[in-house]
C-alpha cells in the first residue's frame, strides 16, 4: 500500500502541474503521515480492544498506547510551519 | 466465527495473552499437590473457574466435579477463541481445534458400543471443536453406529467411517473405526496450508506432534511385544518415520531409540530416551515428549509476536493446565503422596 502511495506521490510530483507548489506537496506530506498513523492505530486499537475486553484497567493504557502513532501526523505538521 | 474477512491476529492474541496470565504456576500446582479432591475444587472456584464449578456443583461432586468443570471450561475457553478469529486466522485455530470434534465422535462411537447411558456420555464430551449443539445433540440421539455415521453424513469423517465399518462388522472391536477418525482428522490437519513464515511455523509444529505420536506409539507397541500390526497405527504427514520403518522399528525398541536419537529431534527427546534407558519407564518418556512440545510451542509464541503462533502457543498452554489439574485430582483420589503426583505433572 506505502509503496503505491509513493509511486502516485512521485507521479504528481513529476508530471509538474499544482503539487510542484511546495505547499500543496506539504499538505500531502501530512496527509500521508496520517495514513500511516492511521494504519499503524488500526493494530494497536484491535489489540486494546482485546485486552480491555479481558481486564477494564487497561482502558487507559489502552488508550495511550492508541493514539501514540498519532505523533508522526504532529511531526509532520512541522513541515508545513517550515515551508509556509 | 467465521472464516470470512481479514485475519485479526491483534485483537485475539492480546485477549489470550491477558488469559495466560491467570494459568496456574509452579506455585499453585504446589499448593494444590497439597490438597484433597474438595479443596481443589474450592480452590479452583476462586480461579478462572468459578463459573463452571458453580454451574455443576449441585450436579456433581469431588473429582467428577473437578473433570466436568475442567471440560466444560476448556471448551468454553476454546469455542471463544474461535469465535473472536476471523478470515484465515479463524482457519488456522479450527484445524488444531477439530481434534476434540474427532474426539466427541469417538466417545460417542464409544458409548453406542458399550450402551452407556446418553447423559454419561454427554458429560464426556468436550465442546470445543467445530460441531455445533445440534449436530451433537443428534449424535447423542444415534442409537447405532451406522446412526452416528448417518449424522456425520456431511462431514469430513463420514467416507472413512463407512469404509471401516464393514471391517468393524466383520471383527467387532472399535480399533477401524477411531482409526478412522483420527486419520481423517490428522489428514485434514496438514493439507493447504498456507505459504508464509509463520504458517511454516505452526506447520513444523504440527508435523512435530504427528512425529511425537507415531513415536510413543511405536514405543508402546514395540515395548508391549504385542502381535499388532504397528502399520495400523502410523499416522500420516510425520517427518520421521514412514509406514514401512515405522513397522521395522516397532519390531525392536533398542534400534527405535537409537533412530530417534539420530533424528532432528535428538537434541529436545535426548534426555527423555536416556531416561527411557536408565529408569526403564514409558510414562517419564511420554512426558518428556509432551514437556518437549510445549516448550516448542512457548518458543513457537514468542519467534512471531503477530501471528497464528501465539493463540497456538496458549492452547496448548491451557490443554496442559487441565491435564495436569486432572492428575492432580485423579491422584489425590488414587491415594498418592503429593511428591508421586509431582512426578505426573508436566510444567515448564
Amino acid at each position: 500500500m506505502f509503496e503505491a502511495t509513493n509511486e502516485l506521490g512521485n507521479l504528481v510530483l513529476s508530471t509538474g502541474g499544482t503539487l510542484t507548489d511546495p505547499n500543496a506537496a506539504a499538505a500531502l506530506a501530512v496527509g500521508l503521515a496520517a495514513l500511516g498513523a492511521g494504519y499503524a492505530e488500526r493494530g494497536i486499537g484491535s489489540a486494546a480492544v482485546g485486552a480491555m475486553a479481558e481486564d477494564d484497567d487497561l482502558f487507559v493504557n489502552g488508550l495511550i498506547l492508541t493514539v501514540l502513532p498519532e505523533t508522526i501526523v504532529i511531526l509532520a505538521l512541522v513541515v508545513v510551519f517550515i515551508v509556509g | 466465527m467465521s472464516a470470512a474477512g481479514s485475519p485479526n491476529p491483534e485483537y485475539v492474541i492480546a485477549r489470550v495473552r491477558a488469559r495466560r496470565g491467570s494459568l496456574f504456576g509452579d506455585e499453585e500446582y504446589r499448593k494444590l499437590t497439597r490438597m484433597g479432591p474438595a479443596e481443589i475444587a474450592r480452590f479452583m472456584e476462586e480461579s478462572s473457574y468459578d463459573a463452571e464449578i458453580n454451574a455443576l456443583g449441585s450436579r456433581h461432586g469431588g473429582v467428577d466435579l473437578i473433570e466436568y468443570a475442567l471440560n466444560r471450561n476448556l471448551a468454553e475457553q476454546f469455542d471463544a477463541i474461535l469465535d473472536w478469529s476471523e478470515g484465515s486466522l479463524y482457519d488456522l485455530i479450527a484445524r488444531y481445534l477439530r481434534k476434540f470434534d474427532a474426539w466427541n465422535v469417538k466417545t460417542v462411537i464409544r458409548g453406542v458400543y458399550t450402551d452407556a447411558e446418553q447423559s454419561a456420555v454427554e458429560t464426556d464430551l468436550i465442546r470445543a471443536g467445530e460441531f455445533d449443539d445440534r449436530r451433537i445433540r443428534r449424535l447423542l440421539e444415534a442409537d447405532s453406529i451406522d446412526g452416528v455415521i448417518e449424522v456425520l453424513e456431511d462431514t469430513v469423517y463420514e467416507e472413512p467411517l463407512r469404509g471401516a465399518y464393514a471391517e468393524f462388522e466383520e471383527t467387532g472391536v472399535l480399533v477401524p473405526l477411531e482409526n478412522a477418525v483420527d486419520r481423517a482428522f490428522y489428514e485434514r490437519l496438514l493439507s493447504g496450508l498456507g505459504g508464509d513464515e509463520p504458517t511454516r511455523q505452526y506447520e513444523s509444529f504440527l508435523v512435530a506432534e504427528v512425529d511425537f505420536r507415531n513415536a510413543t506409539n511405536a514405543l508402546r507397541l514395540a515395548r508391549s511385544g504385542a502381535e499388532i500390526d504397528p502399520a495400523a497405527y502410523f499416522i500420516e504427514g510425520g517427518d520421521l518415520f514412514t509406514r514401512s520403518s515405522l513397522a521395522r522399528l516397532a519390531q525392536n525398541v533398542d534400534e527405535l531409540v537409537e533412530y530417534i536419537g539420530d533424528s532432528q529431534y535428538g537434541e529436545e527427546l535426548g534426555p527423555a530416551l536416556r531416561e527411557l534407558a536408565e529408569a526403564d519407564s514409558l510414562i517419564a518418556f511420554e512426558h518428556a515428549i509432551d514437556a518437549a512440545l510445549l516448550a516448542y510451542g512457548d518458543r513457537l509464541g514468542t519467534i512471531y509476536p503477530v501471528s497464528v503462533t501465539p493463540i497456538i502457543s496458549y492452547i496448548l498452554a491451557k490443554e496442559r493446565e487441565t491435564e495436569n489439574i486432572r492428575a492432580i485430582a485423579r491422584g489425590k483420589e488414587a491415594g498418592l503422596s503429593p511428591d508421586e503426583i509431582e512426578s505426573e505433572l508436566v510444567i515448564t
